[in-house]
């Protein structure tokens, strides 16, 4: 077998790496930075829109998509060149965004770069309650009010989905209030808390294990199985915080 | 209805589980040894993706409130209205008990009963996704008073709720191989897995060359295995990326960490290698102190396997 064909290529932007037998990883870059990340999103799209043969899941995340699709009955090396062919389009020094050529996708249309305006946007409303609240203030060196009026001021972006269904890794965080994770993980922190840590921030959608400071609640469902859609956002949408008594 | 007269320490509602919700999330989920659940559901007359009981850890029983055919899988000692019962499948009355004791080599198995286990889908499927609490029956283990509705045993049951035939734990279309001796190492296939350029000849080497045990730390989203240390040539961890089951996750103690059906989506540890889809079960049915090997494969090779079994040369 090639080296190729066997994957383990370099992590380079534009490599397509195998992630087993049945899904491509698309690497854009290897930080996280708004910039990849919207090529991240442009190439989810784009991806989605072609409606390629055998795709199954496509997964944004910071700097790579990764694409499953059906090994039985795939040209999964076909498949491979199409997504590279996908990739350089959208590396730095191209023109990154061509017109678009297939026809839109059936979740979301694709959006040039500084386009942002046209994603959705979600507004969740915030009790500033969290447990960890006085913490970080302390910690900042920031009153209570000046936490809140600094995490709810900025759009976010949903940068990756993950962790627990639904629940979104928001960015980017004033730097201000940037701490490293709790040193003591909660065992378990309820749905609907409103949590940052590092350069992120967002929202336990379930009652789940966790180290993130809580500073806050929000009475939205962020993951409900039972609702159509079950989640209330997608890798590349818009976020505000806003403050309710 | 079937009644959980006296619940296992380990027993939950699973079929094939999700193929939609990787995106958000969502793992696929579903059986750990889906070929095993798919061949209890064939002897039954299910197609192969009804929801069935996974089943581990120690025995238990189950009342059933109308005639049943029902199918454990394997290895397991199949007892009904007291009466030990020389095949894997039974006829059981209307009221009547079904013991199940497992055996000691096998570590999940699975009770699939004509008609299937019709707990409501949630999201496209009846698995039970235990780290998030929903799906299956209530979300989580079954215990002992829990009863469960029964599928029509005069119809088949639907096509599994796997979104594709192939999807995570789809399509098995080969037979059940016999177990592999308990004293044998047991030997996963792997292939290269998307940081594999990030450790030293060393470190794959080791990584072929070495037995590993599985921990306790063990579950259905991952199994721990000690060994010798992979650490990858720069500890560093990468951007999230999409994980899948099978990957061979080092982090930076340097043992490895397989993602099992409920694991994460996403992650930054660095994947030196993926378990191949034909293999995964066999991983899964490994007690705790049971040795693995890997051994690699091309991509072809392992797509190969997962082809029909009639499929001529």
């Amino acid at each position: 077998m090639s080296p190729r064909a066997a994957g383990g290529g370099r992590g380079d932007p534009g490599a397509i790496l195998p992630l087993g037998e049945a899904a491509w990883t698309v690497v854009l870059g290897e930080r996280v930075d708004a910039a990849i990340h919207e090529r991240v999103t442009a190439l989810a799209a784009a991806i989605e829109a072609e409606r390629l043969p055998g795709v199954l899941e496509i997964v944004p995340a910071y700097a790579a998509v990764t694409v499953f699709f059906d090994p039985i009955g795939t040209d999964a090396e076909g498949l491979r060149e199409r997504l590279a062919a996908l990739a350089r389009e959208r590396m730095p020094g191209r023109n990154a965004f061509p017109p678009s050529s297939g026809p839109s996708g059936p979740l979301r249309p694709v959006h040039p770069a500084g386009a942002r305006d046209g994603r959705p946007l979600l507004v969740i409303p915030v009790s500033y309650d969290g447990p960890d609240l006085d913490d970080v203030a302390s910690r900042t060196g920031l009153s209570r009010d000046e936490v809140i009026r600094r995490h709810s001021a900025p759009e976010y972006r949903v940068y990756l989905l993950g962790f627990a269904p639904g629940f979104a890794y928001l960015g980017d965080l004033d730097p201000s209030l940037v701490l490293p994770r709790r040193s003591a993980p909660r065992t378990r922190i309820p749905a609907g808390s409103v949590a940052i840590a590092g350069e992120q921030t967002g929202v336990y959608p379930l009652a789940t294990p966790g180290g993130w400071h809580l500073i806050g609640s929000t009475p939205l469902a962020m993951f409900d199985p039972a609702r159509e859609p079950a989640v209330l956002l997608r890798v590349g949408d818009r976020v505000r915080f806003e403050r309710i008594p | 209805m079937i009644e959980v007269v006296k619940a296992p320490p380990f027993a939950a509602v699973q079929d094939l589980g999700w193929g939609n919700g990787r995106a958000w999330g969502l793992p696929p989920g579903g059986a750990m040894d889906p070929l095993l659940l798919a061949a209890a559901n064939a002897a039954v007359g299910n197609d192969r993706g009804a929801a069935a009981l996974e089943w581990a850890l120690g025995p238990g029983a189950l009342k059933f409130g109308r005639r049943a055919l029902v199918c454990v899988l394997r290895g397991a000692e199949l007892r009904v209205e007291g009466e030990t019962m020389e095949e894997a499948i039974a006829q059981v009355p209307a009221g009547g008990t079904v013991e199940v004791i497992p055996g000691a080599t096998q570590r999940f198995l699975y009770v699939a009963v004509r008609g299937g286990i019709a707990v409501p889908p949630m999201l496209g499927s009846r698995s039970t996704y235990l780290p998030g609490g929903f799906g299956g029956h209530e979300g989580r283990r079954l215990r002992t008073g829990d009863r469960l509705p029964l599928g029509d045993a005069g119809r088949r049951t639907d096509r599994g709720m796997a979104r594709s035939p192939s999807a995570e734990g789809g399509d098995w279309g080969a037979p059940v191989p016999a177990e592999s001796k308990p004293a044998a190492d047991v030997v996963l296939r792997v292939t290269r897995g998307p940081q594999w350029d990030r450790f030293d000849a060393g470190a794959r080497e080791r990584l072929f060359s070495s037995a590993f045990k599985v921990s306790n730390a063990s579950n259905r989203m991952g199994y721990r295995l000690t060994g010798p240390g992979i650490a990858p040539r720069e500890t560093a961890t990468l951007p999230s990326e999409a994980a899948c089951p099978g990957a061979v996750q080092i982090p930076d103690g340097g043992e490895p960490i397989v993602l099992m059906p409920d694991g994460p989506t996403v992650g930054g540890y660095p994947k030196i290698a993926v378990v191949i889809r034909a293999d995964l079960r066999l991983l899964a049915q490994c007690q705790p102190g049971r040795r693995v090997r890997f051994r690699e494969v091309s991509l072809e090779e392992a797509r190969g396997t997962l082809r029909a079994p009639d499929a001529g040369p």
